[in-house]
């Protein structure tokens, strides 16, 4: 007989299996069953529950507000996500294998011309043929669209002219595809070519044809779409700092090169309403998006997202093709499905913005990071996207991990001719983090100083605010450096290396989810809500609109129920794919889901579990202060015999009411400055990691080959360490792409040249180097059970620790992405040359030798861990300022305290001096309404 | 992304194939498809019949002298038999899923490729098309503009770079008959006719010297990627030792040009002063003069180039101290 108590009592024989495997047709249970795979019922899982409540979980940060609701079940233990079968058995419905009866196949007709007015379009050919059901152009749908309520710059297709090769013109649906391309062949389209622009400099000039018009809000004549200026802190002080590495940076636009080609599905049923089956990332976005577009009310549609195969921001936006097959479906009166080929994905874009960055970091005598000082042109493409966000994220992401003395950033998105820039994991901070990063690896070698030792003694301690205002509340930044450091041998290695092999060391701070939602009104709207309903059977049903994108938010969601419930993980099931039956969320980007549905999911959980323990204390006797939930039993605390089964209590619980049900939701609370572009990159928590990568190079061709990584990433708490560490070793994978092979390349004649998987180099499994992933759980006091994202952050740091590790291996400071071995071996024959010698065999490696400031920053370091353990643990959390380094009083205002400090987000004539300075170009343009032209 | 539409022939032997070579007037040949198939669903140069040679038995021969053209790369790379410099030359080629599929005939007969030319037939509206695949337009070569006479697509296939190395001699037969030639003499120097074959006559198979089991070889390749990618440069080198000496080196490139380059005159020349390092350093500088790529595949021509003298030394390292 195994251990725990039966779920039935007195039900079911000895005959009966123990071994916990259900026998089809002949389960344990009594009926009706109480669920879960295992018959008998387990006291709670003292391992994982924590100190602070009794449980033998060690809290060496202190306690946390939502250990209450920790019940040992699944919460800190590694577990299959909940969907994984589904998907390794093929049966996952992906978009393109939505089939409906009648379906008609849809095809979109795209601009070869890279920029060009439509003088007019005829489809009479098209509409003739038999087969053709349907031709919509841009004349069907005249309403702009777009992700962001500030740049809707979108139609469904080309209104009066062509943006980008790859541009939707028209769209067709006949009986079968062949029909249907030979429809779309029959469309023509008379054009009238105009000179486009490729490179993003050009887009800061005047245009005499910019790519948008944005009326008296444009930026002069020029094709700036966006720019920003924020300058913090002493900047005097920063200017005249002894150490200073300044670079300027050329990053590659890149794609996410998701495995599933968009593919879309639409279809107005009889009562008049209109479904769409699509891979969506953010369903509601899409959801408003159709209403605008279609002008019709959003209780009209139904937004079901399907399996979604990758996405990685890829899949965020809303997007014209869907438009296109809702007015397909709406003209033809059939279901339209519309499926993209590889070269379409990439037309559609929206990776990463290809960037030219300047980057400066400077350091004082005291080894303190005097200032950052960052100039960034990013390339939008033809459309603004999430590119107001970009632009912003660019620059103000730099304000921590490290206490900084001046921030000072100007940054510009431009339009160009090319397939449109948009989020992509690691949302605008992933290039310019990689310039701050080898930086700091260069001002340290410059002190003669660790670039560890000096990392480790400017960092911002938990609960800070940064420079611009940012609420940093818990960090395991230390930790993760202190980890990586260890477990990779760096002392041993650092500089120590023989030339070709190289060990580096990058960090990454990164958003946990968007202070600001995209669509703020109505102002009071949660970010997230979960509904549960709990029926005779006993399980529970969580409706929720958080994507599932193969991030795993489903099993997350589930497991925080799951928790609080005290049920096995089978007992939750998860409806989290149509908008008729979820809840508003606004969905699957900046890293927001676990942070925010989970902490909805938690307070819908305490409510129902509140009714079942009213329930017991009925049946019991005991008041639900004594009453403990260890799996499927709800018992006396201090007899674990005394108890009444989940089901029955539930089923007392639903006298007279039903089923159960209940709701939660969530909204970060209010934090932040008041300057202009406050809210951007304000989040209720933020993530850090750091990365030790060691490189092989071949000095002879150029090739990097990551032989290791070690990556320590601080999630908060791992709630699942499974899902983390394949986030982890996910994320060094796509970097690694980013930091030696991929790019969107543009011929001579601005095409894009490699739009296929063939030529788009994504890293093979032969050059993955062995990933050593390392959890570092910093209890943030916000996260769900302390958790916080570990969806995009851990992707940042992998790229500074190559570029490191390239300097470390060879001496040579990389400064433009992807490092592929032609661009690598082009830069070794010029420091060949640069320093006189012939063979690259023969190149010097650089050394360290630890200078003065070296035992001062060591020493700064581990009086700083003490403070750091001591914020932890303490009950007053208040912020520690940016600052106090510096030796500025916390508590009185900076500009009091320092002449010459700066707080300014539009900038002067003197800011904009140097004309090396790119996007501070865009500047020099008034905008319309402030030019008194009119 | 579909196919356009074609008849499919499945002739039993070699000469059912070669019989309805001559009577069909526009097809292609395929073997594995696995170059075929991509080319014909962005709709380059596709033809209204196609005839299959898979179940033509008599092309699947494999010895250590003889290999067919229906020989799968992977069962090439397998084979104990098979020379170790071809085995190891086919263990780069494509992916192992590939390697499945692909054929000996196939690989050897590979289309040119070109960034202008290997795209879908949308993205090639968007340049105009290109001369290899100019859709009755005439379009001009987008690669070097207003020469307009050869095509310069470059050839990528690895194993005719060690066929040449090791002096092959290649098979080909149609409806008129049988006839063989050197292997580096099947090539013809245009993107677009590729190699010597005629209308309706196809290759056999590959036959290497006799005494092919005393030369040794090593094949270097350029990419990005070590499976998937193209030789974007690939030099294979094959020499034979005795008594301490070389007597006989013979080194070939693939992937740089329309066609392979054999430079063995260049070699045989090198072996007559052999001085070891100095030797190789000379014979791979000349081995990059001798090539020209252009600028239509991944790595700029320039890097090609410049790797082509690291490749070919590479390839010649175990020559170093003799």
């Amino acid at each position: 007989m195994a251990k725990g108590y039966r779920q039935a009592p007195g039900k079911g024989g000895d005959k009966k299996r123990t071994d916990g495997k259900r026998v089809a047709g002949q389960q344990d249970f009594g009926v009706p069953g109480s669920g879960g795979s295992n018959p008998h019922s387990n006291l709670q899982d003292l391992d994982y529950v924590p100190e602070s409540v009794g449980g033998w979980k060690k809290q060496p940060r202190g306690p946390h507000v939502h250990d209450r609701h920790i019940t040992g079940m699944t919460i800190g233990k590694s577990v299959p996500l909940v969907d994984s079968n589904w998907k390794i058995t093929g049966q996952a419905q992906y978009g393109d294998d939505i089939r409906l009866p009648g379906e008609l196949i849809g095809k979109i007709l795209r601009s070869p011309h890279h920029y060009a007015k439509i003088r007019s379009i005829d489809v009479s050919a098209a509409e003739a043929m038999d087969g053709v059901f349907a031709v919509a152009t841009g004349q069907d749908s005249v309403n702009k669209f777009g992700v962001l309520p500030v740049t809707k710059d979108e139609h469904a297709m080309a209104q009066d002219k062509v943006r980008h090769v790859g541009d939707l013109v028209a769209c067709v649906c006949a009986i079968d595809e062949a029909t249907a391309i030979e429809a779309m062949n029959a469309i023509s389209v008379d054009y009238e070519v105009l000179p486009s622009i490729h490179d993003m400099e050009d887009g800061l000039k005047d245009s005499e044809n910019p790519i948008h018009d944005r009326g008296k809000y444009h930026i002069g004549e020029s094709n700036v779409q966006k720019r920003v200026f924020q300058q913090f802190g002493d900047l005097d002080g920063m200017k005249k700092a002894p150490y200073v590495h300044e670079s300027d940076w050329e990053t590659a636009g890149l794609h996410h090169g998701f495995t599933e080609p968009h593919a879309v599905v639409a279809h107005w049923d009889p009562s008049g309403r209109l479904t769409v089956w699509t891979p969506q990332q953010v369903p509601h976005y899409l959801h408003r998006g159709l209403s605008a577009v279609l002008d019709i009310p959003m209780h009209q549609i139904n937004v079901h997202r399907t399996f979604v195969g990758g996405g990685f921001g890829g899949k965020s936006d809303p997007f014209p093709h869907e438009m296109c097959a809702a007015i397909l479906a709406r003209k033809s009166g059939r279901p339209v499905r519309i499926n993209f080929d590889r070269e379409e994905v990439y037309w559609i874009n929206r990776g990463r913005h290809p960037s030219r960055i300047q980057m400066g970091v400077f350091a004082d005598d005291e080894g303190r990071i005097a200032g950052i000082e960052t100039d960034a042109l990013i390339d939008g493409g033809a459309f603004a996207s999430f590119g107001h966000v970009t632009t912003y994220y660019n620059g103000v992401l730099h304000t921590a991990p490290y206490e900084i003395g001046g921030f000072n950033y100007t940054g510009a998105r431009v339009w160009t001719n090319k397939p449109a820039s948009g989020a992509m994991r690691g949302h605008g901070a992933v290039n310019s983090r990689c310039a701050v990063e080898v930086g700091i690896d260069a001002v340290s070698e410059q002190m003669n100083v660790d670039p560890m030792t000096f990392r480790l003694a400017n960092l911002l301690p938990p609960h800070s605010r940064t420079i611009t205002g940012f609420r940093v509340t818990s960090t395991g930044m230390r930790e993760c450096l202190a980890k990586v450091r260890e477990q990779s041998g760096w002392d041993e290695k650092f500089r120590n290396l023989p030339l070709g092999k190289g060990i580096g060391v990058g960090c990454g701070f990164f958003i946990s989810g968007s202070g600001l939602p995209i669509h703020w009104d109505p102002e009071n709207f949660p970010h997230a809500t979960v509904h549960l309903q709990c029926d005779m059977d006993g399980g529970v049903t969580v409706h929720t609109g958080a994507a599932d994108i193969g991030q795993g938010s489903d099993t997350a969601v589930a497991q925080a129920v799951s928790e609080v419930l005290a049920l096995p993980l089978d007992m939750i099931r998860i409806r989290s794919k149509e908008s008729d039956t979820a809840p508003v969320d606004l969905g699957s980007y900046s890293s927001r889901v676990t942070f925010m549905n989970c902490n909805a999911a938690i307070k819908a959980a305490c409510e129902l579990r509140d009714k079942v323990l009213k329930a017991a204390w009925e049946i019991t006797g005991y008041n639900p202060d004594v009453l403990v939930l260890g799996d499927r039993r709800i018992y006396y605390k201090h007899d674990p015999a005394v108890g009444v089964s989940w089901l029955e209590a539930v089923h007392k619980a639903q006298a007279d009411v039903g089923s159960l049900i209940a709701s939660g939701a969530y909204r970060t609370p209010p934090m932040g400055g008041v300057h202009k572009g406050a809210a951007a990159g304000l989040a209720p928590a933020y993530s850090f990691s750091a990365y030790v990568a060691e490189v092989d190079v071949d000095v002879e061709t150029g090739f990097v080959k990551i032989t290791k990584a070690w990556a320590a990433h601080d999630c908060g708490k791992a709630l699942n360490p499974l899902a983390v560490k394949g986030q982890i070793i996910g994320s060094c994978h796509m970097g690694m792409g980013q930091v030696l092979s991929e790019e969107m390349k543009y011929g001579r004649d601005g095409h894009l040249m490699n739009p296929d998987l063939l030529d788009y180099k994504i890293m093979s499994v032969h050059e993955m180097p062995d990933v050593v992933p390392i959890i570092v759980e910093s209890n943030d006091p916000e996260g769900p059970f302390g958790a916080k994202e570990a969806g995009e952050g851990p992707l940042l740091p992998i790229l500074p620790a190559v570029c490191n590790a390239i300097y470390d291996a060879i001496g040579i400071r990389i400064d433009e992405l992807p490092v592929t071995p032609d661009r690598l071996h082009k830069r070794i024959e010029k420091h060949c040359r640069k320093i006189g010698i012939d063979d690259p065999l023969d190149l010097p490696v650089p050394r360290f030798e630890a200078g003065p400031l070296q035992q001062k920053l060591a020493e700064r370091a581990d009086a700083h861990a003490k403070r750091d353990h001591l914020r932890d643990i303490q009950e007053d959390r208040s912020s520690y300022v940016n600052g106090v380094l510096f030796g500025f009083d916390p508590d009185k205002p900076m500009a009091e305290q320092k002449e010459g400090w700066r707080e300014a987000v539009i900038p002067t004539a003197e800011d904009l001096a140097d004309p090396s300075k790119r996007a501070a170009r865009a500047w020099g343009h008034v905008e319309r309404r402030h030019r008194g032209d009119d | 992304m579909r196919m356009p539409p074609f008849t499919l022939h499945t002739p039993a032997n070699l000469s059912k194939a070669l019989a309805l070579a001559t009577e069909l007037d526009n097809f292609d040949w395929v073997a594995g498809g696995t170059d075929l198939l991509p080319n014909y669903k962005w709709h380059l140069n596709p033809k209204p019949h196609v005839i299959s040679l898979g179940k033509v038995s008599e092309l699947t021969a494999l010895s250590g002298t003889v290999i067919g053209a229906m020989v799968r790369i992977h069962d090439l790379a397998k084979s104990e038999q098979v020379h170790p410099l071809i085995r190891e030359t086919a263990d780069t080629i494509a992916s192992v899923m590939i390697r499945r599929s692909a054929t000996v005939g196939g690989n050897i007969c590979l289309d040119t490729r070109c960034y202008w030319f290997n795209q879908t037939e949308e993205w090639r509206r968007s340049i105009d098309w290109c001369h290899k695949c100019d859709c009755d337009t005439g379009a001009d070569c987008r690669v070097i503009p207003n020469q307009n006479t050869l095509c310069v697509a470059t050839y990528q296939a690895d194993l005719a770079a060690a066929f040449i190395a090791l002096d092959a001699t290649i098979h080909l037969a149609s409806g008129a008959g049988a006839r063989s030639m050197p292997f580096a003499e099947f090539f013809q120097l245009d993107g677009m006719t590729r190699n010597v074959l005629k209308p309706g006559e196809l290759v056999t198979h590959v036959t290497l010297p006799d005494d092919a089991m005393n030369w040794q070889g090593a094949y270097q390749k350029l990419r990005l990627r070590e499976t998937w990618d193209f030789p974007e440069a690939g030099v294979a080198a094959a020499w034979k030792v005795e008594g301490g000496k070389i007597t006989g080196l013979r080194v070939a490139t693939t992937g740089c040009e329309s066609i392979p380059g054999d430079h063995s005159e260049l070699a045989e020349a090198a072996i007559d002063e052999w001085t070891g390092k100095d030797s190789i350093q000379k014979l791979a500088e000349g081995v990059r003069k001798a090539v020209k790529p252009v600028s239509n595949t991944y790595f700029p021509p320039a890097y090609r180039r410049k790797m082509l003298r690291v490749l070919t030394r590479r390839a010649l390292a175990p020559l170093e101290h003799l």
